[in-house]
């Protein structure tokens, strides 16, 4: 059954400033008012009416009440931040807002994410800091690389999932990327041998399975949809959110129960009771992938392949844009757009929908944004251009 | 040097002094029997407060497993590649430690059959406890 939650809030306004690493040209806090204006510039929404904010993986140097002098914020009315050091709280970050809007807690949100290394430091260290303790250390494992190649190691070897399947994704990934004009590899096809010959990170990745760190801010602004009405641009509506994990997964020391995957079982199946949708009605997908294998593993726990027809639904035919069966990562993603810890993924959910992608998908309805796999703590989103 | 046992704000504090002392211990609830790692306080499952560390034979078999080749920020101790494990115990209900591979890696695999010893990794400047495994029948060389 769908609740009177889906569809009542939309996404109005977006910004993105992204950078190399090490060349933005403010500190942190500066580039993330620059793409909080954008995003009101872009809903025609004054930047002092934003009363709300919302933040995941860790964005500590950031709290909103430090954000109101250079917004000029009239009154600060909700401010909440995503448990978990990932990705994962990416698409809950929606929820989060969504909620609060509903509730009549606050009028306007932005989610944001923000990353500049020089005064952050390395994402994947902030990853892993959250996550660190004594155990992980005495193993070797210090960096988010590492867990999730002995998830993909289990799915590769135990479930007998092809390696194929990974390089499918990437090279989507990167076809997609080399037509984004805003992506770090625009232009840059990926060289298969080189894919295939890249160093080691940790065993199954190769340097081009990993996401690559840039700098840069997202912001997205949230509304009901009653107020995105009066807006400039066209509401793109949140259909569905859901966050969490299941009985037998989280900060688990590796004992998760259905280890290899990407820990949203119990998330995909609230979210496609709550939006009334299935796999078959999403016409594109962002998959947030830290690692390729991650993204698979997204689809699988989706419901979108099992382990047994995964080689037939992940082919490189299949995930690209225009034709394909379920274009994903059309901007590129994290891996080939550039990732500034996947905000770029949900903004580039609200391009697709409002037919400003790079790499548009005809008629696209419907988004699934799948944040943070094989984090403790993940969450997914439907968006779409319709209420229900 | 000796290994370092340090503060931990979970249940697991039982499982470094064995550590140290030379013992792989996991708590079990007392009232269902359950095997827990991590370690909890009360049991979730049927509510006990009351959990038991045993000491474990230091065997098991791979679980999953990675080669680690680049020299990743904090584990500078640790000459890479290296392997970290992750070994299920089926004397402690299928739970599974981690721990890193050393000796011969030729049989590496997801079910093969490890030994273990408490020893330690340096993490920085301190050796903390660890779990080391060897493959069965693999020499004890590294």
């Amino acid at each position: 059954m769908i609740g009177t939650f889906s569809g009542s809030t939309a996404v109005a306004g977006i910004g993105l400033r992204q950078y190399k690493r090490g060349k933005a040209p403010m500190p942190e806090r500066g580039v993330l008012i620059r793409a909080i204006v954008d995003a009101c510039e872009d809903a025609g929404l004054d930047p002092a009416d934003v009363d709300g904010f919302v933040s995941y993986g860790d964005d500590r140097n950031n709290e909103p009440v430090r954000l109101m002098s250079d917004l000029g914020t009239k009154e600060l009315c909700w401010s909440s931040m995503i448990w978990g050091g990932g990705g994962g709280g990416i698409a809950a970050a929606f929820g989060s807002a969504a909620a609060a809007i509903a509730t009549g807690q606050a009028r306007a949100v932005i989610i944001f994410r923000t990353l500049v290394q020089g005064d952050s430091g390395r994402l994947s260290g902030a990853v892993m800091a959250h996550h660190m303790n004594d155990h992980l250390l005495a193993a070797g494992i210090v960096s988010p690389a590492q867990p999730c190649a002995l998830r993909a190691q289990r799915m590769f070897e135990h479930h007998h999932v092809p390696l194929s399947v990974a390089e499918e994704l990437v090279r989507a990934s990167y076809y997609h990327g080399a037509r984004n004009p805003n992506a770090v590899s625009y232009g840059k096809e990926l060289d298969l041998g080189a894919y295939r010959s890249a160093r080691w990170i940790t065993e199954p990745f190769r340097l081009f399975d990993c996401s690559r760190e840039n700098d840069g801010a997202g912001a997205l602004l949230m509304v009901s949809s009653e107020m995105a009405k009066d807006l400039k641009n066209k509401p793109v509506y949140l259909l569905g959110v859901t966050q969490g994990a299941g009985r037998g997964w989280g900060d688990l020391l590796e004992n998760d129960d259905h280890y290899a995957s990407a820990g949203f079982e119990s998330v995909a199946r609230r979210l496609w009771q709550q939006s009334g949708l299935q796999p078959n009605d999403i016409d594109v997908a962002q998959l947030y992938e830290n690692f390729s294998a991650q993204g698979v593993a997204s689809l699988i726990d989706h419901g979108f392949c099992t382990y047994e027809n995964v080689a037939e639904f992940v082919r490189f035919e299949n995930l690209i844009a225009p034709g394909g069966k379920l274009p994903v990562n059309t901007s590129g993603g994290n891996l080939a757009e550039g990732f500034i810890h996947g905000i770029g993924m949900a903004i580039e959910a609200v391009r697709q929908l409002r037919g400003e992608s790079s790499n548009p998908v005809p008629n696209a309805k419907t988004c699934l944004l799948a944040g943070g796999p094989g984090a403790p703590t993940v969450s997914s989103a439907i968006f779409g251009t319709e209420r229900p | 040097m000796e290994s370092a046992t340090r503060p931990t704000t979970g249940a697991d504090g039982p499982y470094w002094q064995a550590m140290a002392a030379g013992r792989l211990e996991l708590p079990r609830c007392e009232d269902c029997g359950r095997w827990h790692w991590p370690a909890v306080f009360r049991c979730g499952s049927c509510g006990s407060w009351s959990q038991a560390w045993h000491s474990l034979a230091m065997q098991g078999q791979v679980f999953s497993y990675a080669r680690s080749w680049h020299p990743f920020a904090g584990a500078e101790g640790i000459a890479v590649p290296y392997v970290s494990l992750v070994v299920e115990l089926p004397q402690a209900g299928g739970r599974r430690v981690l721990g890193l591979l050393r000796g011969d890696e030729r049989d590496l695999a997801i079910g093969a059959e490890v030994k273990g010893i408490a020893a330690s990794t340096l993490v920085g400047e301190t050796p903390i406890p660890a779990m080391h495994w060897f493959l069965n029948n693999a020499e004890r060389g590294a």
